[in-house]
């Protein structure tokens, strides 16, 4: 069969950066097709050039062997391309109807060959329910919603399971199976190599912009496919699923570097437990992991312990400085319109968010740029981050390098305590190892970590001193070597029912 | 063209210019930490009522001072609800410019009478510049100004160093861009957001008392009469750069001067159309129409969660 997407010799600069030079991608219709490559690799750019997102500067987009003009994402829906983004489209003041309405635009309801997955698609979706009020999940279904209702038979996914649960992940990949089978066609952009074999029939592999890899899965192993993502295999102490960990390192003898008895914090949005009543103690050079399902208190008392959320009831004693490494890198971690060398100004000169601040490259308040300039270049030497100067926008840098700045910006401020909120989210498997090991060199200086991921496999996998879950806001401590298992049932059910 | 009437023109530009300068510089620093603040024209309307009020009991500095606070005080009552209880900014401006116009009527009558007409104030006389005086045309029309059209200048450098070489402006900057990423580095964003606005309604002050103090020597209800609104146009134009805003104060001072110029040269062109003019290239500014400017990511976007 002829193909319903074939790109051509794409070729894209963002200034100095280079995305994509010279890339080709053939999407067949009925298959799911993996697009791997490790981040900055090139593989949202290429997308959006797809979904018209983005112009690029080279080559051809053919579908069913004419070519097309794709100029906008208006362009893109009429050829059928419906495309599911990272960060969510969907207005969250009006409903799910209202919403769906809005993408389908004046396109009448299609009681097509997709009604039944649109119908099962549609379950748990409560059509006169706002946005605003629905879980991630079911907001990332939404999205596909919405691509279907606009007569999409290309859905282009970026990262789809990165913001789901186990359950949710597993469920939408069936979906997508279903809707291939449907004689619609997907294309799954992903870091999870296990997702991979579990949904794809062909794979495309990019590196730097260029196609290392393309074809049908069955030829394939995981090996294969991480030596044409990093062009070499993987390091042996470095597991391709993290799931055999690092074993545990000696109990902790230091100080306490945190106390926190009976602490209440509100829920961040209004919605959901809040922390409630926590205790917890923490030492110097302990590193603490949570587990915890989503919305369950674990952001409350992050960002409280970060200075960033006052405590309703209770008190904290916490040693300073203490920095926070966000969950989101670009809306909390970073300004993307500021050079790194200002991202990291801003960092050290106050401290992170509690602490006594950087004293030299600032002298009664003036900054001397010169001296931050060489700072920062050691800085991005030290932690290294691939970015073609000090004073490029920090937005232009790939995920990894971003995280791996801004975690060299909290280290850089020798923090007593240092709470890291999904650290490696969205990361390729190198930068998240980077990530890691800077973490546990850390850690073996004497701070203090406390490290959330939703990432279950990657909490157990840590190599965490202790291990604390978070159920209904309420905290309890599990052994360090408690199994998936037992940690899950901790997960679902709060501290007062009963142990697990 | 005829170098007495140039030195004229050019004279008036600078002087014109100078009340939207320092209202400009005032307005940008807001809006670089994210606040856009429409209030300023009633700043500046308290600035020129602060100053008759101090000028008529305490000279012409006591105008100056009197009108710095004004413009402090109205601005207080933005910072309150827009900064600290994170109101709408847009409704909020506009209604404290609102009744900043019914407000000053009301203490006008009371201080100076009903008629008021004819009240007359101490104004800043010319300051001479020598040596750089001499300099043919231009000498004349740039160095006899008031000391406060001096002060104007300063501002400019001292808004940049403050901007761009301390640690206060990168905070108030990163405040402006992405309030949430500000906070989780440690910027007290509701605080530096609230001074930065202060900072601003004292300039508008005193952008109004200059009006009163160095132009016309009276006050008159409604006399800023737009120019807040032309000085957040002149901020548009200047890129939210202080060199920017001080081209583009000067390009607004010398369309408003044009008028003088062709009644001087006595062409038959009704003046009410130069009256015109400066309000039509605040349109043309406020459109884009000058080419792309980097508007501050968060201008009117008050921060999401958190306490700082």
């Amino acid at each position: 069969m002829t193909a319903v997407l074939d790109l051509r010799g794409i070729e894209k600069s963002f200034g100095a950066v280079q995305a994509l030079r010279g890339a080709n991608f053939l999407l067949r219709p009925g298959e799911v097709h993996a697009l791997l490559g490790e981040n900055g690799a090139g593989k949202t750019t290429l997308m959006e050039v797809a979904y018209g997102m983005i112009r690029p500067d080279a080559g051809q987009i053919l579908s069913r062997g004419q070519t097309i003009e794709i100029r906008s994402p208006r362009d893109a829906r009429a050829a059928g391309i419906g495309m599911v983004h990272q960060h969510f489209t969907s207005v969250p003041a009006l409903t799910v109807e209202e919403n769906i309405a809005l993408a389908a635009g004046r396109r009448t309801p299609d009681h097509g060959a997709d009604d039944q997955l649109t119908q099962q698609l549609r379950l748990g979706l409560d059509p006169r329910v706002r946005v605003e009020d629905l879980s991630v999940g079911l907001r990332q279904r939404l999205e596909i919603v919405k691509a279907l209702a606009s007569g999409a038979r290309i859905l282009l996914l970026d990262e789809p399971t990165s913001v789901l649960a186990p359950a949710e992940t597993a469920e939408l990949l069936t979906l997508l199976r279903g809707f291939a089978a449907s004689g619609g066609s997907v294309v799954l952009i992903t870091h999870k190599l296990a997702e991979v074999f579990a949904c794809a029939d062909t794979v495309t592999v990019l590196r730097h912009g260029r196609v290392t890899t393309w074809g049908p899965l069955a030829d394939h192993t995981m090996e294969t496919l991480a030596e044409a993502m990093f062009g070499g295999t993987l390091p042996e102490d470095e597991p391709l699923h993290p799931l055999s960990g690092v074993a545990p390192t000696e109990p902790s003898t230091h100080g306490p570097v945190v106390r926190l008895s009976n602490v209440s914090v509100p829920a961040l949005d209004g919605r959901g437990p809040g922390l409630v009543r926590a205790t917890l103690e923490m030492r110097a050079g302990e590193c603490v992991a949570i587990a915890a399902i989503d919305g369950n208190g674990q952001r409350e008392l992050m960002l409280m312990m970060a200075g960033l959320l006052p405590a309703r009831e209770g008190t904290a004693e916490i040693a300073t400085p203490v920095v926070l490494v966000p969950a989101d890198r670009t809306t909390e971690g970073l300004i993307g319109e500021f050079s790194l060398t200002e991202n990291v100004v801003l960092g050290l000169l106050a401290g992170g968010v509690v602490g006594t601040g950087d004293q030299s490259i600032r002298a009664r308040g003036w900054i001397d740029w010169a001296q931050a300039e060489e700072r920062t270049q050691e800085l991005v030497k030290q932690f290294n981050v691939h970015a073609p100067g000090v004073w490029l926008r920090a937005g232009a840098l790939s995920g990894g390098n971003q995280q791996k700045l801004i975690l060299g910006r909290a280290l850089e401020q020798h923090p007593a305590v240092l709470i890291a909120e999904n650290p490696t989210r969205g990361l390729d498997i190198q930068a998240a190892m980077e990530i890691r090991q800077h973490l546990r060199e850390a850690v073996a200086r004497g701070t203090a970590v406390l490290f959330y991921s939703s990432d279950l496999d990657e909490v157990l996998s840590w190599g965490a001193d202790r291990l604390l879950v978070l159920a209904s806001g309420e905290v309890r401590e599990l052994p360090a070597t408690a199994d998936r298992d037992q940690v899950g049932r901790a997960m679902l059910t709060p501290a007062g029912s009963g142990t697990p | 063209m005829d170098p007495i009437l140039a030195q004229g023109f050019l004279e008036a530009s600078v002087r014109v210019a100078t009340p939207l300068l320092l209202a400009a510089l005032g307005e940008m620093l807001a809006e670089r930490g994210g606040i856009i603040n429409l209030g300023i024209e009633g700043a500046m309307l308290a600035g020129a009522l602060g100053a008759a009020l101090g000028a008529s009991s305490a000279g012409v500095w006591g105008g100056v001072g009197v009108a710095l606070l004004a413009g402090v005080l109205l601005t207080l009552v933005f910072v309150i609800v827009s900064v600290r209880f994170q109101a709408d900014q847009i409704i909020t401006g506009t209604a404290i410019t609102m009744a900043a116009v019914g407000l000053t009527g009301v203490v006008y009558r009371h201080a100076f009478g009903v008629g008021g007409a004819g009240l007359t104030l101490p104004t800043f006389k010319p300051l001479v510049v020598p040596v750089l005086n001499r300099i043919p045309v231009v000498g004349p029309a740039l160095f006899g100004q008031s000391v406060l059209v001096y002060l104007s200048w300063a501002a400019v450098p001292l808004c940049w160093l403050l901007l761009f070489k301390t640690r206060w402006g990168l905070a108030l900057r990163a405040a402006g861009e992405d309030p949430e990423a500000a906070a989780a580095s440690g910027v007290r964003v509701i605080g530096i957001r609230a001074a930065a606005v202060l900072l601003g309604g004292a300039l508008a002050g005193l952008a109004g008392g200059t009006l009163v103090l160095a132009q016309v020597g009276t006050f008159a209800e409604e006399m800023t009469a737009g120019r807040g609104f032309i000085a957040i146009a002149i901020v548009v134009l200047g890129r939210w750069h202080p060199v920017g805003v001080l081209g583009a104060a000067l390009l607004f001072g010398a369309a408003t001067a044009l008028q003088f110029l062709f009644q001087a040269m006595g062409l038959g062109v009704p003046y009410q159309l130069f009256l015109v003019l400066p309000y039509l290239l605040a349109l043309v500014a406020l459109s884009g129409g000058m080419g792309q400017a980097r508007i501050p990511t968060a201008l009117g976007r008050p921060l999401v969660g958190g306490q700082s």
